[in-house]
């Protein structure tokens, strides 16, 4: 319509670009609201798998590893909560009346205890070269669905605040994740490993049976988690580093425990790969998860918009203006447990038991209970 | 003070609403009505002065908690309670309160009159009589028992009102607490000085960018305002000054706990919070009746609730350690920047139950050991007692530490211990029981067991972590830019004695 042109020529033309216009937006919307689905749709796509991992259920786990051994006893062993009552650890019926089932107070030698664990275990990852962070435990819902968790399904595990977008966290690997989320970090700041300590809330919603009896099902528990940005070629090498790091941890508390490669039904749709680790817990008379160590490869980063300009350009460019920038590539993410308290708890108390009901505290532990080497009866 | 319960009142309420059936009451189609009709047209036409009416409505028809207020104290006193109520600037209405309690009063002898009248027809009903009076009497009794269900309604909705209004007013007041706002807080006491620098002051949120301390801004992105993340040599901080303070408190005979952070609203309340008001502090939890704690008081406090104690397990000392959560609903202004106002943070809280002659011997306690904490720390800080208006209603007497902050260039607090006397017990019905009998009793047959009394509870901050990274930042400064580490922290450092920029 820039040229000259006739009266009646120049009339049909507006006419004609009004009526595209119209169409136009309208094409727009449609645009927009199709990409509307097709991202809630696909992003319910898991992620790949390793091809290591085994096909199937809960029983095709496979045990990639066995530490230790189950501590015999010559006298009759005793569960947590029976341990806990005794030597006045607990309080789970006050709980219930003040905040409702699953609920616990931890009292006396059971505060020193998760002290010295959390403290122990910052302290031994920190010895590896990870940044020590706290963590908000209100996060925005979107961050929560980034990482991949469900904050609004039925028998969602996220416990949402009223009139709000906020949720509580149910691991610290969600805050940490969005620290860098929509950035681009520069590669030599690769790998960045943090190891945070916050506290976690779930709403165990659909859980039950005898298994969530005490500590090993609760609404809230402390919980110290290792969490890894790295290039995509390091993260395999990444996630055996985190599994390493933390069979040595336990080791070293002497606990009997497996290494499981989690079976493709158990993924959980972030993870490409994911090593359980169980330890042997006497009172329940069964091995019980007591951390969980996931390669999310770029699952995580590509929705929270996490990515590195790699130091070379892959091939010397003829037009120099835009100097040799290699395009943004998506990191990938990792996170681990280092030490969840209340697993851990039951552990030291159920293995550890001795006959007269007090329980040895192992070694390592030691030195953050003020030299103490064991929790008895209060006088 | 003396302080007995009204318990004989709400126990039968209980009986009476598991024994009666939902009945619409339907107070015109009976005659009986007329003789009541000016109680409960009382009841109708609640003052419209009270702003909390149609609030107060909503909250009637939901069955609501009960405090083991004295009603009958605060109509004896109603001169010093009014006073009281101005001093403090509370908007509870004593009047409307003793109005409702008179109605209650005499609805409830209605009521027992009622039911001694419906007793006599069914006793009459059991000799011989003619057809035609059986009849008549059947007839009697019905009403008198339609009646009596209908009056029974008006009293539990009569007392839902009374409590709702009741549990506003505030507790009474230490006399030596000076009365007025603000300006009229009394420093009670001046500890250290402030520190000189030779150099330019810089404040936490500056020192804490250059030695990579925290990260305000990313939180809000992942969180919103108010909400930071910990890093590097600001983590081993926090753990040892959590750590050295429980430490510290355990040493004076306090037992450690740590506590549910989401608990029933109704636990709040009866802490003396106001979970569901305009501004409220509290943060709600969707599609539940639980909250988050602002503070470990509240879990604390409801460790013993319902509960009779016997006297010598007096005094509970507990130190529990949390985070907690605050909505910070209201609050503005400059002196909000960085950790100085935030939604989320570490605490460690020191908590007492007593007996009552004890608790004003506790809070001293209480101060004390807070002031040789900040002391030993290197502090320079002063204990105020706090003024009427500042009080909150919970506390008989409150007692605030300010500490100075070079960076912010005034006091801030970082500390607060209240005597709640036994206003959280009345509503947390935390009672004990006295060893001795007050007098040798004839009847010995229920033994020489003295009646249980509310106890009185305490709460004061050990360590508010936020403000104290604050205080450490900012007094312990170096010119290069590094922190020097106070002594009692150093062997909870890894006995490090500086914190200084990453290489």
């Amino acid at each position: 319509m820039k040229g000259k042109m006739e009266q009646f020529e120049r009339q049909r033309l507006i006419e004609e670009g009004k009526n595209l216009k119209e169409g136009l937006i309208a094409l727009e919307e449609d645009l927009l609201k199709l990409n509307d689905k097709l991202q809630l749709e696909a992003q319910r796509i898991p992620n790949m798998t390793h091809p290591h991992v085994p096909i199937g259920g809960e029983d095709s786990s496979m045990t990639t590893k066995l530490v230790g051994s189950a501590p015999e006893f010559s006298f009759p062993v005793k569960d947590h909560l029976e341990l806990g009552k005794e030597l006045c650890l607990f309080d789970f019926d006050t709980a219930a009346e003040v905040s409702g089932s699953k609920f616990y107070y931890l009292k006396n030698d059971a505060v020193l205890l998760e002290m010295a664990l959390v403290n122990w275990t910052l302290s031994e990852v920190m010895k590896r070269g990870f940044t020590p962070l706290t963590t908000p435990e209100l996060v925005r819902s979107s961050i929560v669905e980034k990482c991949g968790f469900q904050p609004r399904g039925n028998n969602t595990q996220v416990y949402s605040i009223e009139d709000s977008d906020q949720c509580l966290i149910g691991t610290a690997e969600i805050p940490v994740g969005g620290l860098h989320m929509d950035s681009i970090l520069a590669e030599t700041l690769l790998p960045l490993k943090y190891v945070a300590f916050s506290h976690c809330f779930r709403t165990e919603a659909g859980a039950a049976g005898s298994a969530t009896r005490g500590l090993y099902r609760v609404h809230q528990f402390s919980k110290v988690e290792m969490f890894i940005f790295c290039r995509s070629e390091d993260s395999e090498h990444y996630h055996e580093e985190l599994i390493k790091i933390e069979e040595d941890m336990f080791s070293s508390l002497g606990l009997h425990f497996k290494i499981l490669d989690m079976a493709s039904e158990d993924l959980g749709a972030p993870a490409y790969r994911k090593f359980d680790v169980e330890a042997w817990m006497p009172g329940l008379e069964r091995f019980g998860e007591i951390s969980s160590a996931s390669n999310c490869t770029d699952y995580q980063s590509r929705r929270l918009g996490i990515r590195y300009r790699p130091l070379e350009a892959p091939v010397a460019s003829p037009r120099k203006s835009k100097s040799n920038l290699a395009p943004p590539q998506f990191v990938h993410t990792l996170n681990a447990t280092a030490c969840a308290v209340p697993r851990m708890i039951i552990c030291l108390l159920e293995n550890y038991q001795q006959e007269d009901g007090s329980i040895l505290i192992p070694e390592p532990l030691r030195p953050f209970m003020g030299g103490r080497s064991v929790i008895s009866r209060k006088s | 003070m003396k302080m007995s319960c009204l318990k004989g009142t709400t126990i039968s309420f209980s009986c009476l609403k598991l024994a009666f059936p939902s009945y619409p009451s339907s107070f015109q189609n009976l005659p009986f009505r007329r003789t009541i009709k000016p109680l409960s047209a009382a009841l109708q036409t609640s003052p419209a002065t009270s702003p909390s009416t149609t609030k107060a409505e909503d909250q009637v028809a939901r069955s609501h908690w009960k405090a083991a207020i004295d009603f009958k104290w605060i109509k004896d006193n109603k001169e010093a309670v009014a006073a009281n109520i101005r001093n403090r600037n509370s908007d509870a209405d004593l009047e409307l309160v003793l109005q409702l309690y008179d109605h209650f009063f005499n609805l409830q002898k209605e009521v027992e009159r009622v039911r001694g009248e419906r007793n006599a027809v069914a006793n009459k009903m059991k000799g011989k009589m003619e057809q035609s009076q059986r009849q008549r009497l059947i007839e009697e009794g019905k009403n008198l028992k339609e009646g009596l269900i209908a009056l029974e309604e008006d009293l539990l909705k009569l007392n839902d009102k009374l409590q709702l209004e009741a549990q506003r007013i505030p507790n009474m007041t230490h006399p030596n607490v000076p009365i007025g706002g603000e300006d009229s807080s009394m420093t009670r006491k001046l500890v250290g000085s402030a520190p000189e620098f030779s150099f330019p002051v810089k404040d936490h949120l500056e020192l804490g960018k250059e030695l990579c301390l925290f990260d305000f801004d990313t939180a809000a992105e992942v969180s919103g305002s108010k909400f930071y993340y910990l890093k590097n040599d600001a983590v081993l901080l926090e753990m040892a000054l959590v750590n050295w303070t429980l430490s510290e408190v355990m040493k004076r005979g306090f037992t450690p706990l740590t506590t549910p952070e989401l608990v029933r609203s109704s636990v709040v309340e009866k802490c003396g919070f106001q979970p569901r008001g305009n501004n409220t502090q509290v943060y709600s939890i969707e599609d539940s009746d639980q909250c988050l704690i602002g503070t470990a008081e509240i879990p604390v406090g409801g460790l013993h609730m319902d509960s009779i104690l016997a006297e010598t397990l007096l005094p509970l000392k507990y130190v529990a350690f949390s985070h907690c959560f605050r909505t910070e609903a209201g609050a503005a202004g400059s002196a909000t920047r960085g950790l100085y106002r935030v939604h989320q943070f570490s605490k460690v809280e020191m908590f007492i139950f007593c007996r009552p002659e004890e608790s004003e011997h506790y809070h001293e306690e209480l101060i004390k050991i807070e002031e040789d904490m900040f002391s030993s720390l290197g502090l320079h800080f002063k204990t105020l007692d706090m003024a009427s208006e500042d009080l909150g209603a919970p506390a008989y007497r409150k007692f605030d530490v300010e500490a100075w902050m070079p960076g912010l260039e005034r006091f801030g607090e970082i500390s607060s211990a209240s005597n709640c006397t036994d206003y959280q017990s009345r509503r947390l019905g935390i009672r004990y029981r006295p060893s001795e009998a007050p007098v040798a009793s004839p009847k010995s047959s229920k033994g020489n067991l003295a009646p249980p009394l509310f106890v009185h509870t305490l709460n004061a901050t050990a360590c508010a972590v936020p403000r104290m990274i604050i205080c450490l930042l900012e007094n312990y400064q170096q010119e290069d830019g590094s922190i020097l580490i106070p002594e009692p922290l150093r062997p909870f450092m890894g006995g490090r004695s500086v914190i200084s920029r990453k290489l």
